[in-house]
């Protein structure tokens, strides 16, 4: 049986939980059809983080430790994976989806000519191949993917839990080209602006369904005050211009875990899931009864938010006396 | 410098989406379509580098007939032509076989910089716009959020987790796909959209394209093999009544939480 190569992503020093979810995918597909896993870590000083890897189940693990990697570069990543991929014959290619992921796996699956799927939460051997479970329309509807032949694929970060066994293997420089065009100049923080939703007990938030800006602070806000909590918004609010990015809950803003969380108007794509499916207890306003914020909320309404948020205030602000 | 821009025609975001007859893909048939919500974005970021200095702005689209709707819709926002890829050969690429169609444009038309959304509204994957630069054999950035041109360079914030950006200076010719909210997309004007009508759309098949006999069905490496509603599970108890019942439920169970 061929071999499942898992590309390892570090931050802070440490490799990433979502590299130890790929393992635990690779492991799976592995253990049924009797594939050899082999790990593969980028950056500069990166040896012991390698060894690492490859104790902690990626197996016999190559590297590719060069000055010019000490930041991500899409060129020096994709031409190292196209290499390990070459030195392993790999049949899997397994990468997370983050945003290295999805700047550097496509690049990685065009210049091999392999078979590309994204996203997957779920991997199974197949004929000739892998079958993979994945969502498409931003989480309304679930897609079965058959690969053939060599396949590239990224795993959606939380989907499985961090492979926790052990492994034995060592580890192998790789040889690659690092040269590249592409020059990184810095990373940016963007700046705080006052609005701290990790610290709010209840969040309030408004998604595309609200409408129009204006009725954010004449319909979301006032149910947030009654509650003492504060208010959020999904991205297509805060893209739109309607409210500034830091109100932004989500996997590209803040990832937030209230006592209690009202979703008005959010359909449910997995980026505003990742930021606030944590939270004690979800209460979801939503007029399409298949939006995917049900399948984290406790309570569902299916209902025009505009009916249920203005009494619902009304009614909390009766409470109060 | 001549910016070619892809962008894709998918089903209006509010769309009802019901799985077609043999379960892989959604019924097309009476759905309203748009141009990809992150395409706009790409269309917009593109408009900027013209109306900066002398860009000349192609729009180039795969689909069916439906897809001219589209290109017109670019056109009046100030592109300059378009190129529509009518095949059904095409329509039924996967994403690698989509790339070599978008790469064999590039080359052709000897692009500089190549303009995409991040990922499509409809399949999600995030696929095609690093394809096209790997295949063309240029530098690519996705998730881009701010760019800044030059003579021989673009620099650009790429949008990472927790509000984080990286910047990175990509030399010209490159690839960029785009985050939606990068800029404040325009309208159409009313002249705009009168001028478009006499912008030239080229239409082309994959035998234009010399790619009749590597790219289709049959070509595919992936297929879909099955497209479902998710089952909800053990998801939210959904509260019933009328308006005064479900409100007064939910203050129940926000006294429960000791939020009240």
């Amino acid at each position: 049986m061929g071999t499942i190569l898992v590309v390892a992503e570090t931050q802070k020093g440490a490799i990433r939980e979502a590299s130890y979810e790929l393992v635990a995918v690779a492991r799976g597909l592995a253990e049924a059809g009797g594939h050899e896993v082999n790990g593969l870590v980028i950056g500069s000083g990166v040896g012991e983080l390698a060894s690492e890897f490859a104790s902690k189940g990626a197996g016999k693990t190559h590297v590719v430790d060069d000055a010019a990697a000490a930041n991500y570069n899409v060129e020096i990543w994709s031409k190292a994976i196209k290499a390990a991929a070459a030195a392993t014959g790999a049949e899997l290619i397994l990468i997370s989806n983050t945003p290295t992921g999805w700047d550097v796996a496509p690049r990685v699956a065009a210049g091999l000519d392999a078979a590309f799927v994204s996203d997957i939460f779920k991997a199974e051997n197949g004929e000739g191949g892998f079958k993979f479970v994945r969502r498409i329309f931003n989480g309304k509807l679930g897609a079965e993917i058959s690969s053939k032949g060599q396949t590239v694929a990224t795993v959606q970060p939380g989907a499985v839990s961090a492979f926790e066994g052990s492994s034995e293997g060592g580890t192998e420089a790789l040889s690659s080209d690092t040269s590249a065009g592409v020059k990184f100049v810095e990373i940016k923080i963007a700046e705080s602006t006052g609005v701290d939703l990790t610290k709010a007990d209840v969040i309030v938030s408004g998604g595309r369904g609200v409408g129009a800006p204006e009725k954010f602070p004449e319909v979301i806000q006032p149910l947030a005050d009654a509650l003492g909590g504060a208010m959020g918004a999904s991205r297509p609010v805060v893209d739109a211009g309607w409210l500034d990015h830091p109100y932004q809950v989500g996997s590209s803003g803040q990832v937030v875990a209230p006592k209690l969380y009202i979703a008005a108007g959010i359909s449910g794509a997995i980026q505003h899931l990742v930021g606030m499916k944590a939270s004690n207890f979800i209460v979801a306003i939503n007029k399409d009864p298949d939006a995917p914020i049900f399948e984290v909320a406790d309570v569902g309404i299916v209902a025009d938010l505009f009916d249920i948020v203005p009494a619902l205030t009304a009614a909390v602000t009766a409470a109060k006396g | 410098m001549k910016v070619m821009v892809c962008l894709k025609q998918v089903p209006h975001q509010d769309a009802r989406l019901d799985v077609n007859a043999d379960g892989t893909w959604i019924q097309e048939d009476n759905i309203k379509f748009e141009i990809n919500s992150y395409d706009t974005y790409a269309v917009e970021e593109a408009l900027r580098l013209k109306d900066a200095g002398d860009a000349e702005v192609v729009v180039v689209s795969i689909g069916p007939d439906r897809v001219t709707q589209a290109l017109r819709t670019a056109l009046g926002m100030g592109a300059d032509r378009a190129i529509h890829v009518k095949d059904d050969a095409a329509d039924a690429a996967d994403a690698l076989g989509t790339a070599k169609i978008l790469a064999a444009i590039a080359k052709e038309e000897g692009a500089d910089v190549i303009m995409t959304g991040l990922m499509s509204d409809d399949g999600n994957a995030s696929a095609v716009p690093p394809m096209i630069a790997e295949l063309v054999g240029i530098p690519s950035a996705t998730g881009v959020t701010a760019t800044e041109v030059s003579a021989s360079s673009i620099k650009v914030e790429r949008e990472l987790e927790g509000g984080a950006y990286e910047v990175v200076e990509l030399p010209i010719p490159c690839l960029m796909a785009i985050q939606t909210g990068a800029n404040q997309v325009r309208y159409a004007s009313l002249k705009g959209i009168m001028q478009a009508k006499k912008k030239p759309v080229d239409v082309k098949t994959l035998a234009d394209l010399g790619l009749a006999d590597s790219v289709g069905a049959a070509h595919n490496k992936t297929s879909t093999d099955k497209i479902y509603i998710p089952i909800k599970g053990d998801s939210a108890e959904i509260l019933e009544g009328s308006t005064d019942e479900i409100v007064s439920q939910l203050v129940t169970k926000i006294k429960e939480l000791g939020l009240l």
